[in-house]
């Protein structure tokens, strides 16, 4: 009963607010503070956007506040739990996550739909707006992050085995360079955190399943984790840890920086699109060394592109100041200028067409002697199908790593454990398995 | 001032009229702060427990919540994996715990203060120090446990990533960190055993063995009954040491029933489901607790 009339009181102050903010006067002084939650670089690509967004709001000021990632999930999610109470106006939130708070927390954010976010839709790739998005149409994130699949390798690796990267059109020729590879320079072909004890260590399979057109879950929020896609991905996994040319190295930043900087040599690093920069700022010394193109396809012919995560811009239910707050979110994101800063300052891959298309966002760099943003503009405009995280995505990533985990580790069958895993999917979540 | 006039006054009325109200005036802060964080929670999580969000909607479904939990496989996992690391490391820890507390009140030993700080000094260090020194030392690939198991022709030893190992890792590491807090707690204990009883012992011909077993032992017990109560608790509870060194892996080998609760309402928003976890836990603290205060009363008496 208490608790009931604490939602119902909520709900009702959210309602006001809302038609309160609705309402306001577009040509009135804003003024006030909103806070903005973010970590590392997609925090300084906000905080590059503050100076233009106050001199159309002079009267606001903005903190970007670097809260750390993973900690910002817990810090949201404790708030969330709380009523929405001690979070900042505008939370940088992940594709694995909204889906699961736009459900469980009706109220936590704000419907941007009400405040004319609809108008921006047309400007975003369709199935990253989707993901941010109520089954009913309500609009919870403007995306900002927008990541696609970064195949990164090693010319000089390759170059020294003799293999041509441009022979590799699926993985399974990969995985014949991968053995070459190993034999001529002692370099493993990938890593992978075996035991998934630092992070979970699903990128991979997350990867080849999407280059199948398949998920954890298929559009129907059916579980199709245990498919013939899901079970092709393990399968190669395996074959590749069985040739042993997979290094176990535990996840985290810290190794991921070790095998950019060449101080542990992997021959290829399937990534995402937010690594380029990455590879520019911390490796500045293997320029040259590293090459960049789309991934394999796994089926000859198939798909060769990749959505792989992104985040968002959302306001929180509970701000005080949601007027200001959705301001600046309509301006870093929905405006060339507010996204050209943002870039300038983050390099995070946006996903605001008007951007993309923009002069100057195509351009070479000297470091992979590659036009890198054109890989991942290709890969946008590929057919990839949109990713149904669903609300139980934390679940089922975290089965499939167990699953993955008995495979690298004692050889495990992947079908059996595979089915296994869905199967405690299912009865964790109650939702069916497809067929 | 008008405050100096009127506080002299209301003391007075107080003092006066229920002298009764004092004491329960000085225990109000504690009461109320007892009320806000221990019994509204507890409260509200019986509550939760009987509830699920179903499409953003608070539900209640009754003991559904207590029904899957009694077919989640992975909930039997966390609960063997938390009673097998109860079994092996209370008494591993209590045992050094003791021999630890004997040696510490030795008159044959030098720098007594020394050893005493250095074994209890882990007991406060934070968990995430803790955890940093722990990853770090356990590392396979360049830890130093592993560095010095080569050094004297060992093999190399997967601490962290081989579901035995893993629990061996979060043993040795609760060891470290506790053993010293028992080993205050028995030597305080031991310190309060006449030291006639040694020499009237010593006199009529006792081997220390048999001063250990018919003195020192018998001695201890109270300490005893309270490290074992105290350590089971806070294994039953255990979270920090597989969250900061294994994150419950590989494979859920270290996965606790803490861990698990964690899991289900952070990392899932299943704060119903996470709620009958903790209260289902309770009942088996309560329950073991309850077991083990008997039979350590009844053999003291």
């Amino acid at each position: 009963m208490f608790a009931a009339t604490v939602r119902l009181a909520r709900l009702a102050l959210a309602t006001t607010a809302l038609a309160t903010l609705a309402t306001a006067a577009p040509a009135e002084e804003l003024t006030g503070t909103i806070t903005v939650w973010s970590w590392t670089a997609p925090a300084d690509g906000l905080e590059a956007a503050v100076a233009g967004f106050n001199k159309l709001h002079p009267g606001v000021t903005v903190k970007v506040e670097d809260v750390g990632n993973p900690a910002i999930w817990d810090k949201i999610t404790a708030g969330m739990a709380a009523g929405g109470a001690g979070l900042a106006d505008v939370l940088n939130i992940g594709i694995d996550y909204i889906g699961n708070y736009i459900e469980t927390f009706p109220t936590g954010l704000v419907n941007l739909s009400e405040v004319g976010a609809n108008d921006l839709a047309a400007q975003f790739p369709s199935g990253m707006w989707a993901s941010g998005s109520s089954a009913d149409g309500g609009v919870y994130g403007i995306p900002y992050e927008v990541n696609t699949s970064g195949f990164f390798y090693r010319k000089d690796l390759f170059d020294q085995a003799g293999v041509d990267i441009n022979t590799i059109a699926t993985w399974d020729d990969l995985l014949e360079a991968g053995k070459k590879i190993k034999e001529a320079t002692g370099a493993p072909l990938i890593s992978m955190d075996k035991a998934a004890t630092v992070a979970d260590s699903a990128g991979l399979w997350q990867l080849l399943t999407n280059l199948q057109g398949s998920f954890y879950f298929n559009a129907a929020g059916e579980i199709t984790m245990n498919g013939p896609a899901g079970l092709r991905s393990l399968e190669w996994i395996k074959k590749a840890n069985d040739a042993g040319v997979v290094a176990d190295i535990p996840g985290g930043w810290d190794n991921f920086m070790l095998q950019i900087k060449g101080q542990t040599n992997v021959a290829v690093i399937p990534a995402a699109s937010w690594a380029a920069g990455v590879f520019e700022n911390e490796a500045p010394d293997m320029a040259g060394k590293w090459g960049l193109r789309l991934p394999p396809a796994v089926e000859a012919g198939g798909l060769t592109a990749a959505i792989s995560g992104g985040t968002y811009l959302s306001v929180a239910g509970t701000s005080p100041n949601k007027q200001a707050a959705w301001e600046f979110v309509k301006y870093a994101m929905g405006t060339l200028e507010g996204q050209q800063a943002t870039y300038a300052g983050g390099g995070m891959f946006p996903g605001f067409k008007p951007m993309l298309e923009s002069d100057g966002f195509v351009k070479k760099s000297a470091y992979f002697d590659a036009e890198v943003n054109k890989f991942f503009i290709d890969e946008l405009g590929q057919n990839t199908p949109t990713v149904n995280y669903t609300t139980d995505y934390a679940r089922a990533l975290k089965a499939y790593t167990d699953a993955q985990t008995q495979v690298l580790l004692s050889g495990a069958d992947p079908k059996t454990v595979l089915d296994e895993a869905a199967a405690l999917v299912a009865g964790q979540t109650g939702r069916t398995i497809a067929n | 001032m008008t405050s100096s006039k009127l506080q002299p006054a209301t003391r007075r009325r107080w003092r006066g009229s229920s002298p009764r109200l004092t004491p329960y005036l000085f225990l109000l802060p504690v009461l109320v702060l007892f009320a806000g964080f221990k019994v509204y929670p507890y409260l509200y999580a019986a509550w939760l427990s009987l509830t699920k969000i179903i499409k953003g909607q608070t539900t209640f479904v009754g003991l559904g919540n207590y029904g899957r939990l009694a077919t989640d496989p992975i909930f039997y996992k966390a609960l063997s994996n938390t009673l097998i690391i109860l079994i092996t490391q209370v008494p591993l820890m209590l045992g050094l715990a003791l021999l630890l507390a004997v040696a510490f009140n030795s008159a044959l030993l030098k720098f007594r203060a020394f050893w005493r700080t250095a074994y209890f000094v882990p007991i406060v260090m934070g968990l995430v120090a803790y955890g940093i020194l722990f990853s770090t030392l356990l590392n396979s690939h360049h830890g130093l446990v592993n560095f010095l198991l080569e050094a004297v022709g060992l093999p190399r030893v997967p601490w962290l990533a081989d579901p035995v190992w893993a629990k061996v890792s979060i043993i040795i590491a609760l060891t470290w960190h506790y053993t010293g807090n028992s080993a205050v707690i028995y030597l305080a204990q031991l310190q309060s055993i006449p030291g006639e009883l040694y020499e009237a012992a010593e006199i009529d011909g006792a081997t220390a063995w048999q001063r250990f077993w018919h003195i020192t032992l018998p001695g201890l017990r109270p300490a005893i009954t309270l490290t074992v109560v105290l350590s089971t608790i806070g294994t039953l509870q255990l979270f920090d040491e597989p969250y900061v060194l294994t994150n419950g892996g590989p494979n859920n080998a270290t996965l606790t029933i803490g861990m698990y609760l964690y899991q289900n309402g952070f990392k899932y928003f299943d704060f119903g489901y996470a709620s009958a976890i903790g209260y289902v836990l309770t009942g088996i603290i309560g329950v073991i607790a309850l077991i083990q205060f008997r039979f350590l009363r009844e053999k003291q008496a």
